[in-house]
């Protein structure tokens, strides 16, 4: 009886699955942790990029974001941004994959051409859509000229500017969001649907009824996945605005970008916009979870 | 723009060879020979991504071939190279040569990137004050000791679309075009000239700095205005003179509507025949000739007080290594003393105006009429101030002077509150 607990022990502290953990974990410290703590320390410094000596500063560099209009106008933007893209971030996709996921005819072909924007770098996307909604050159202007229904450009007004971006982003992601929909979809049971038509519910009673609450759990990840990225938003500003016109496209991380890489380097502030950031996106993280966990069983 | 035969003839060899010998004999204690017998392999960093790029890998390769030193390039975008730079030096992986421009030299002196060169070295190799144009020799300098060596002299000039100004009666009776003589017969002409999606005026290019930022500081330097006082302690934003500049770069869009709209790029909309007159830098001048792009280029218009011209010159610079490596240093000064000497071909071929007089009197380029223009606007030449938040400050400008070029801010409000932000900027 001892024996068999000995090896049962022995077979607990074995080091084989802690080895094979090793390399992954090594790279996780180094990569994640590693900058993410440095990352920290370095937000109560006056640390700039390029110099050795640096000092620490206390809470300086984080009262310093209280004063500064345009980090707080960044903030507002990102939220602003994250709140216009959500709708049709989570409506499009699952719109698209309900029709995919019925049987249309060339479904492989949609499937394929709906995800290949997503192939694409944010380079790619942003250089494109910026000539696409260029006011002056662009295709999208010229025909609504050509239409008769002249409009200004998107990116051209600050009241617009953003939902050029909002366009972008949509456009470069619903393919990726669909892929999971497609997934979660294809996981509900058959027999609910025919249970349901059986009793004479009307397809859309069948959607609000089966469908959604099924896909609560998928819902939950698109959703928390993409308020995660929109907070991060970055290429796409960099590449079609800059931020611009004036600031009315200034993201949270184009602000820090600009303070880290452009404006004197200044790690230490860059840092503590960072430090923010994960604050603003942890607390809205928790609260998804908060909300949508309780319901995702069935 | 023709290809140019890159064959060497007997003619045109004998040519260079009398020409060579020539200079060799009659200012023999002028330039030191190129070191001969360095082997070595340098890097040299650069942002050349333009059409200008192609044209240096083709400098580089006759210089390897004639002198045997291979030269490792390293092409990234400005403000990429920049921040790279900034890291990598302290780290002793920096270039052994860097291109920057004249803007970015007193705050990368400033950090200890950049080494200086000493009188003595200059002299030992060659280099003097006296062969180059003032401005971009002196913006080589911070605080009284040199940092760099000047290459060319990127610069602000007037493109104009010939077709839309003869259309607009803009010609004179000789076949000329008609140019404006200040900032109001500027508006005149441009109203005229716009028409549905047709703009009569643009500056700059792109939505960044070169297009807000560097267009401002030319029209406040045409009105005796700067970003800092002369004493560089604080903005001198908040002006008269810099106010009533300020003024006028808003009346192009937001209250005359001749310019082109926010986030446009004025650079397609001139290739697209969609822009009449348009101040922009030399670096377009080969980009519209590789387009076949109907253009005349002429001196920036004196819009205020005086005709300065915006300029932006590259300078190569040695970032400070960890530890000294001579041959690599010697080779590098022989890649610098060889582009310079080298320098009518790259004006030629890039269409940058070369910081050294050395080849401002080649016919080859004073017969060339884009060229001869730029060169003519030598006297008028200005270039940042030389302190480190130059860049800084530029890059606070952009959306403030964007958001004055939409209505989106009064102008005097906007200079305030972009003064502010410059004061308020570490040191």
């Amino acid at each position: 009886m001892f024996a068999g607990r000995r090896r049962a022990l022995r077979r607990r502290v074995s080091p084989t699955p802690y080895l094979f953990l090793l390399p992954a974990c090594l790279l996780f410290l180094l990569f994640r942790v590693y900058p993410l703590v440095n990352g920290l320390w370095l937000s109560f410094t006056n640390a700039r990029l390029g110099r050795a000596e640096y000092a620490f500063v206390g809470l300086s560099n984080y009262e310093k974001l209280l004063d500064d209009p345009r980090f707080l106008l960044s903030l507002v933007n990102t939220a602003y941004y994250t709140v216009a893209s959500t709708l049709p971030i989570l409506a499009l996709p699952l719109l698209l994959a309900v029709l995919l996921n019925r049987g249309v005819a060339c479904k492989a072909l949609l499937r394929g051409a709906f995800f290949f924007p997503f192939t694409l770098s944010v380079v790619t996307v942003g250089l494109a859509w910026l000539w696409l909604l260029d006011p002056v050159v662009g295709p999208f202007n010229y025909y609504m000229r050509r239409i008769g229904l002249p409009m200004p450009s998107l990116l051209a007004e600050p009241q617009t500017a953003m939902w050029g971006i909002v366009l972008t982003s949509v456009w470069w992601v619903t393919g990726y969001y669909l892929v999971i929909y497609l997934a979660g979809l294809q996981d509900i049971p058959r027999h609910l649907y025919e249970a349901a038509a059986i009793d004479g519910a009307s397809a859309w009673r069948s959607f609000w009824s089966i469908t959604v609450p099924l896909l609560r759990p998928v819902f939950l990840f698109v959703f928390v996945i993409h308020i995660i990225g929109s907070f991060q938003i970055f290429g796409q500003v960099f590449v079609m605005t800059q931020g611009g016109p004036g600031d009315a496209t200034r993201t949270v991380v184009q602000h820090l970008y600009e303070t880290a890489f452009q404006s004197l380097f200044h790690f230490g502030s860059a840092s503590a916009m960072a430090w923010v950031l994960f604050a603003v996106i942890l607390v809205f993280s928790l609260l998804q979870f908060r909300i949508l966990r309780g319901h995702a069983e069935y | 723009m023709p290809k140019r035969s890159v064959g060497i003839t007997r003619r045109r060899f004998l040519t260079s060879t009398a020409a060579v010998g020539a200079t060799t004999i009659l200012a023999p204690n002028r330039r030191p020979a190129l070191a001969q017998g360095v082997k070595a392999t340098i890097s040299f960093w650069n942002g050349l991504t333009g059409a200008d790029g192609k044209v240096m890998d083709d400098l580089i390769g006759q210089f390897t071939k004639e002198t045997g030193i291979a030269v490792e390039q390293q092409r990234i975008v400005w403000p990429d190279l920049y921040a790279k730079l900034q890291v990598s030096t302290p780290a002793g992986e920096g270039p052994d040569i860097c291109l920057i421009h004249t803007v970015e030299v007193p705050h990368f002196a400033s950090d200890g990137i950049l080494e200086a060169i000493d009188d003595r070295t200059l002299e030992a190799k060659g280099f003097r004050g006296e062969d180059y144009l003032p401005s971009p020799w002196n913006g080589g300098t911070y605080q009284g000791k040199r940092y760099t060596i000047p290459l060319d002299v990127p610069q602000h000039t007037f493109f104009l679309n010939p077709k839309l100004m003869k259309a607009a009666g803009f010609a004179n009776p000789d076949g000329s075009l008609k140019l404006p003589g200040s900032k109001d017969e500027l508006l005149q002409m441009g109203a005229k000239l716009t028409s549905g999606d047709v703009f009569g005026f643009a500056m700059g290019s792109g939505a960044n700095i070169g297009r807000y930022t560097w267009s401002l500081h030319n029209l406040l330097w045409q009105n005796g205005a700067n970003i800092f006082t002369p004493d560089l302690k604080k903005c001198a934003l908040t002006e008269p003179a810099a106010i009533e500049a300020a003024e006028f770069w808003g009346a192009i869009f937001a209250k005359n509507k001749i310019a082109t709209p926010a986030n446009a790029n004025p650079r397609d909309a001139f290739i697209a025949g969609k822009v009449a007159m348009w101040i922009a830098g030399s670096w377009n001048v080969s980009g519209l000739r590789e387009a076949k792009v109907d253009f005349t280029v002429a001196p920036v218009p004196k819009l205020f007080k005086q005709p300065i011209v915006f300029t932006i010159p590259h300078q190569f610079s040695f970032p400070k290594p960890k530890t000294q490596d001579a041959t690599r240093r010697e080779a590098a000064w022989t890649l610098i003393r060889w582009i310079t000497d080298h320098v009518a071909e790259w004006t030629l071929r890039a269409g940058q105006v070369s910081a050294n007089r050395k080849s401002h009197t080649d016919p080859r380029i004073t017969g060339d009429p884009a060229l001869r223009t730029l060169l003519a606007q030598g006297p008028y030449w200005q270039h940042g101030q030389s302190t480190p938040k130059w860049v800084p400050a530029e890059n606070l400008t952009r959306p403030v002077v964007e958001s004055v070029y939409i209505g989106q801010k009064p102008v005097k409000e906007a200079m305030e509150d972009l003064a502010r932000q410059i004061n308020a900027l570490p040191d």
